[in-house]
């Protein structure tokens, strides 16, 4: 009981913080709305009994969410929104998009056939069991995911710097 | 019980800090300044700047409070001491710390001020430069441990301390965990006689008083990250194991206190050069060179 109530309420901070993205006019407080609506999904996963997911989660958005504040404080007009900039933009297309893909999770949550709920693991062993799969059969995908995103923040600096002879 | 007790000794710990902090700015041990420096915040008015960004303004004071004592709510003081033995607790630490810049970034931009939202970006630099060297050591650490509970960590430790098995890691934790807390010379945030108190030149009375001593916290939470994951945490002869735990957050409090006075206020960029260029391949370094000594031993 006390466990649904707690995913439910960080569920639905999380869709309250999302709302706010779009509702402000300032480039920071967008960007640390959505840091707290992923680090109430990080919650949620702490509700759920998967400890490790939540505190990665939580770690991971808040430097990535400042990071991402910071790029758009320098490439927009009007990072504070003083000049009352509207976000939205394809207002129709956005509508649908969001109707649709909603009505989709909500089927599918719904509808889907989620089989009986086991007990969860302790939290030691998840971690173990998830050592085991990043560091055994799974370890190739992630180094060459890994590398990818390297080869590519390189390359992205690498054109953004200014040619100096 | 335990709640209780922890914040207790986590308050305590930051008046002393306060204390130690006036003695080596000052040269003078007043054990009643911090009392004094209180309430004369606490007695001032507030002031508010004309038109700040109100949400992040009111909330970076608190949120950078709650991070500081979240990140010492994992550590342990004792065996049984600790708020919350996270199977994650290595790791929740590091968690709990992102959110320092994530306080500093809205008390920057929050107040709607030149100097204030200078000093947050500068944190947000300083992290990149940072992180990684808090992350990459205390991975050697759990590697030593076997485990990201922070108690068995300690225990890992009853043989010899890890600041004498990996003594690079601990060095650059050391560090690392000095720029978390702006002290100098990493005081990039606040850097006083440059930016006017920077991130802290907007607040005043009551909310200064909360940043003030949520810095406090912050750095009595990493000297006893310090102690937990390099010195062996409440291990020692004679006394009781919070005894132990509460003198040697202390005694590495007061060296960085201390150690960051004899050195010039580092440029950003130079933070970010030798983060980058020295600091991260020392880290790697240093899981290799643990790596190397676990299997010799398991051999």
């Amino acid at each position: 009981m006390a466990q649904a109530f707690f995913t439910g309420f960080f569920g639905l901070a999380a869709i309250w913080f999302g709302v706010v993205v779009f509702r402000t006019s300032s480039m920071v407080r967008s960007a640390l709305a959505l840091l707290f609506s992923q680090a109430a999904i990080g919650a949620m996963f702490l509700a759920m009994q998967t400890e490790f997911l939540g505190v990665l989660q939580i770690m991971m958005m808040a430097t990535e969410m400042a990071i991402m504040a910071i790029f758009m404080v320098m490439y927009m007009m009007d990072p504070g929104g003083l000049g009352g900039m509207d976000m939205t933009h394809q207002k129709r297309l956005s509508i649908a998009a969001g109707i649709f893909g909603g009505a989709a999770a909500v089927a599918v949550s719904l509808l889907g056939g989620w089989g009986t709920v086991g007990p969860s693991t302790m939290p030691e062993a998840q971690v173990a069991a998830l050592g085991e799969e990043l560091l055994g059969r799974s370890m190739l995908v992630f180094e060459t995911a890994g590398i990818t995103i390297l080869t590519a923040m390189i390359a992205a600096t690498a054109v953004a710097i200014e040619r100096r002879r | 019980m335990t709640v209780f007790l922890v914040l207790v000794m986590l308050f305590a710990g930051a008046y002393l800090v306060a204390v130690l902090e006036g003695w080596t700015s000052t040269g003078r041990l007043r054990f009643a300044g911090p009392f004094w420096a209180a309430v004369a915040l606490l007695g001032r008015e507030s002031i508010v700047p004309r038109k700040p960004d109100r949400v992040l303004y009111e909330t970076a004071p608190v949120l950078l409070l709650v991070s500081a004592v979240l990140a010492a709510a994992v550590l342990p003081l004792g065996p049984h001491l600790v708020i919350a033995d996270l199977a994650t607790g290595a790791l929740a630490v590091n968690a709990a710390l992102a959110y320092v810049m994530v306080a500093l970034v809205m008390a920057g931009w929050g107040p709607d001020g030149a100097y204030a939202m200078v000093a947050g970006w500068r944190f947000l630099g300083q992290l990149v430069a940072y992180s990684m060297l808090i992350v990459m050591p205390i991975t050697a650490v759990a590697m030593r441990a076997g485990s990201l509970v922070t108690t068995t960590i300690v225990e890992s430790q009853a043989g010899i301390w890890n600041a004498l098995t990996q003594p690079l890691g601990f060095v650059l934790f050391f560090l690392a965990a000095m720029a978390v807390c702006f002290l100098p010379p990493f005081d990039l945030p606040t850097a006083p006689g440059e930016l006017a108190g920077g991130i802290e030149a907007e607040y005043a009375g009551p909310r200064l008083a909360v940043v003030r001593l949520a810095r406090m916290v912050l750095v009595v939470s990493l000297s006893l990250a310090v102690t937990v994951f390099f010195l062996g945490g409440w291990l020692g002869p004679f006394l009781p194991g919070w005894a132990w735990t509460s003198l040697k957050t202390l005694v590495v409090a007061a060296t960085m206190l201390t150690a960051g006075r004899y050195v010039p206020r580092l440029r950003g960029e130079h933070v970010m050069e030798w983060g980058w260029k020295l600091g991260i391949p020392l880290a790697l370094v240093n899981i290799f060179w643990v790596g190397i000594t676990l299997v010799l031993r398991s051999m």
